[in-house]
């Protein structure tokens, strides 16, 4: 019986060697397993078909948050709605935020659109800034070397291991990202509206402007007022594009597009929101949906 | 070969490019040094030594801004429509169960408007190892505190402790406050069982969560038991609480939820009361703001009052499809199922909701009530209802 019982407890051990990460989104995730690659078990929370601020909190998701030795988690407020219950609950004491597998990957971000003044009357307005900002490829290496060193400090055995996967993702991120720069520079759409503020990292990057958006306020559903009036501007401003993401309802771009001659094109917000595995398809998706 | 001769002559150049570097900077160092030196010297000479040092920040000293709780303001009120009077509504009774004037009614008594309540929600971090929690619950005319309890952050093998005043985690219901149900009314079964403030009480609770793939969690709470209408032996604490909760997914979309509790405690003729809980939530997601949600339960009572021992049980299934962000509607059975008299005790409940925002809601809903009693008749109560629930401030998310 004791031998049963130390022998799984020994092969519990083994099994669980790996440092258990639990992130929020499938960027995050993507990018801790390019630094973590075999020493580490990344589970994503939420899944990339729904909106990031409306997860739902499964019980489902308590039992991955109990055993997590990290938790990333995107930040500037875009989890607010959904994940502190769940921490709460998990009665896991590593992940609280403040312990030293907690990690908020917004905190290595220079956000944008910090507004000056916070109120619910301004609709779903984040007081951090902007949390959309896993839109942007260059912000891609400020994440990995931020979960590099977080993984140097949880799992000090491997620091030599992160460091030369970081190298390595760092090298071949650089490479791609030349690419999509001169790609980006022959882009010959300049000027955009989107459904929410999702995209403004991407488009801050790459010269491209945000007109308008389709929803009045942040979190705020389309109203026929609000739509006409951006149709009007449209007009104006000949903008021809209209960015839109996967989980909102489609019926009002597709109404604006009919009366603008704009196209509606389906932009993914995360990794794998359109399909397509990789961190590079995901950035590419963007580019070409927008440009094409 | 010539990748090595050109990394190297790289490298080499790199070194003496830091050589370099350090050792301007080195020079500028001694150059400062030299400067303060003169510096202080001419003062010297001059005497004309400043005294003042410069103002560089202003902080409050003894400021704690920072630390405030988050406080939220939780308001409920309501327009009643009602086919029966204030004064027998009042008086009425749930044959078995509650005797004619002991319904205590605190939400939407009064036909015409209603204030139900403004709830002060606090939340705080306490420090490393604890957190803090209060609700306090203001009627029109009475102060009560809710809630009020801590719990614990830190503590290892996936445990945490709570103590306070708080609701106990017995079913599905019973832990959520009236602001978060999915109808206005308490379930029928709960009120007849506990009253309006169901299993609330001073107490300890501890919860362990099972390191499985899927959701297994653990709980344990005792209670003073001073709710009079299951337990409410004022000789000792009396109440103990466990239950057992699972959850699985069926891919991304649907999740169930079901758990089996158990209350035991000592009742006001200082015999036992056992109550048997079994609830059942199933959750199905049709994209980010759309889902279909069914929750069941069923609790049994027996209260052994000495003389015998009392079988109640009663039921309730409610289902809520959420159309979008803004709408969703609903439907309700309530049933006694086991009583001296269970014929016909049934309630029917239906809702739409209008939410323009998250932190508000306006709801209006139509309920038949046949579970009650007035001066041992059995009544029929119709009633249209129009609330309007408020979350203003710093108010966290709710739990599934």
């Amino acid at each position: 019986m004791k031998k049963i019982i130390l022998s799984i407890f020994l092969l519990s051990v083994v099994l669980f060697a790996d440092v258990k990460i639990d992130t929020t989104y499938s960027t995050l995730g993507v990018i801790a397993q390019k630094i973590g690659k075999d020493k580490v078990s990344v589970t994503v929370l939420g899944s990339n078909k729904y909106d990031p601020h409306f997860i739902v909190p499964k019980p489902s998701l308590l039992s991955k948050l109990r055993r997590a030795d990290l938790l990333i988690i995107n930040g500037g407020g875009l989890e607010l709605g959904w994940l502190p219950p769940l921490i709460r609950s998990a009665n896991n004491a590593n992940i609280q935020n403040g312990a030293k597998g907690f990690l908020d990957i917004s905190h290595f971000i220079p956000m944008i659109d910090v507004p000056t003044s916070v109120s619910r009357a301004f609709g779903d307005v984040h007081s951090q800034g902007n949390p959309h900002y896993s839109t942007d490829p260059h912000l891609v290496l400020n994440i990995a070397k931020a979960i590099e060193s977080k993984l140097e400090e949880l799992d000090a055995d491997n620091v030599s291991y992160y460091q030369q996967n970081l190298d390595d993702f760092t090298k071949e991120w650089s490479s791609y990202l030349t690419k999509l720069d001169s790609k980006m520079s022959e882009c010959k759409v300049q000027k955009v509206v989107q459904y929410h503020e999702l995209f403004n990292y991407f488009l801050k990057r790459y010269n491209i402007k945000n007109y308008g958006n389709i929803e009045p306020l942040p979190g705020i559903a389309p109203s026929s007022k609000h739509t006409i009036k951006l149709i009007t501007m449209m007009r104006k401003n000949h903008i021809k594009r209209i960015l839109q993401d996967v989980y909102h309802e489609k019926k009002t771009a597709k109404f604006i597009a009919s009366k603008t001659d704009a196209k509606v094109v389906i932009i993914p917000h995360d990794k794998g929101a359109t399909g397509g595995k990789t961190l590079q398809e995901f950035y590419s998706n963007i580019a070409d949906k927008i440009c094409q | 070969m010539k990748k090595k001769i050109f990394l190297s002559a790289f490298i080499a150049s790199s070194l003496f490019a830091d050589a370099e570097l350090d050792a301007m900077k080195k020079q500028l160092e001694q150059q400062k040094i030299i400067t303060q030196k003169l510096e202080t010297k001419l003062d010297i000479l001059t005497k004309k030594v400043d005294s003042k040092v410069e103002n560089v920040n202003t902080s409050s000293s003894f400021s704690q801004n920072a630390y405030l709780p988050d406080i939220a303001l939780i308001l409920n009120m309501s327009a009643v429509s009602r086919d029966m009077k204030n004064s027998d509504y009042e008086k009425l009774s749930i044959p078995g169960f509650i005797d004619e004037g002991e319904m205590h009614l605190p939400f939407n008594k009064n036909r015409g408007f209603n204030l139900n309540y403004a709830e002060v929600a606090m939340h705080s971090v306490v420090d490393p190892y604890f957190e803090a929690f209060a609700m306090f619950h203001l009627h029109p005319d009475e102060f009560e505190i809710g809630e009020a309890y801590v719990q614990t952050t830190a503590l290892p093998y996936g445990l945490r402790v709570k103590a306070g005043k708080f609701k106990s985690n017995f079913g599905r219901e019973n832990a959520k406050h009236q602001h978060s149900w999915h109808f206005d009314a308490q379930p029928i079964i709960y009120k007849a069982l506990f009253g309006p403030d169901s299993i609330s009480d001073a107490g300890i609770q501890v919860q362990y969560i099972v390191p499985t793939d899927d959701y297994l969690m653990l709980g344990l709470e005792a209670m003073q038991g001073t709710n009079d209408r299951s337990f409410g032996d004022t000789d000792a604490n009396n109440l103990y609480v466990g239950y057992v909760k699972s959850s699985v997914d069926v891919g991304d979309d649907l999740s169930i939820l079901g758990g089996l509790s158990l209350a035991h405690g000592t009742n006001t003729t200082h015999h036992k009361t056992d109550i048997y809980g079994v609830d059942l939530t199933l959750r199905n997601q049709f994209g980010s703001y759309s889902s279909l949600m069914w929750q069941s339960e069923f609790l049994q009572r027996d209260k052994d009052i000495g003389s015998q021992t009392t079988k109640q049980a009663g039921l309730y299934s409610e289902m809520v499809y959420q159309y979008n962000n803004n709408y969703s509607a609903g439907i309700r059975y309530d049933a006694i199922t086991k009583n001296s008299d269970a014929n016909n005790l049934t309630k029917y409940t239906t809702m739409v909701e209008f939410k323009p925002f998250p932190m508000s809601r306006l709801r209006l809903s139509y309920s038949y009530d046949k579970t009650k009693e007035l001066n041992g008749e059995r009544e029929s109560i119709n009633e249209v209802m129009l609330t309007l629930n408020i979350a203003a401030g710093a108010h966290g998310a709710h739990d599934y």
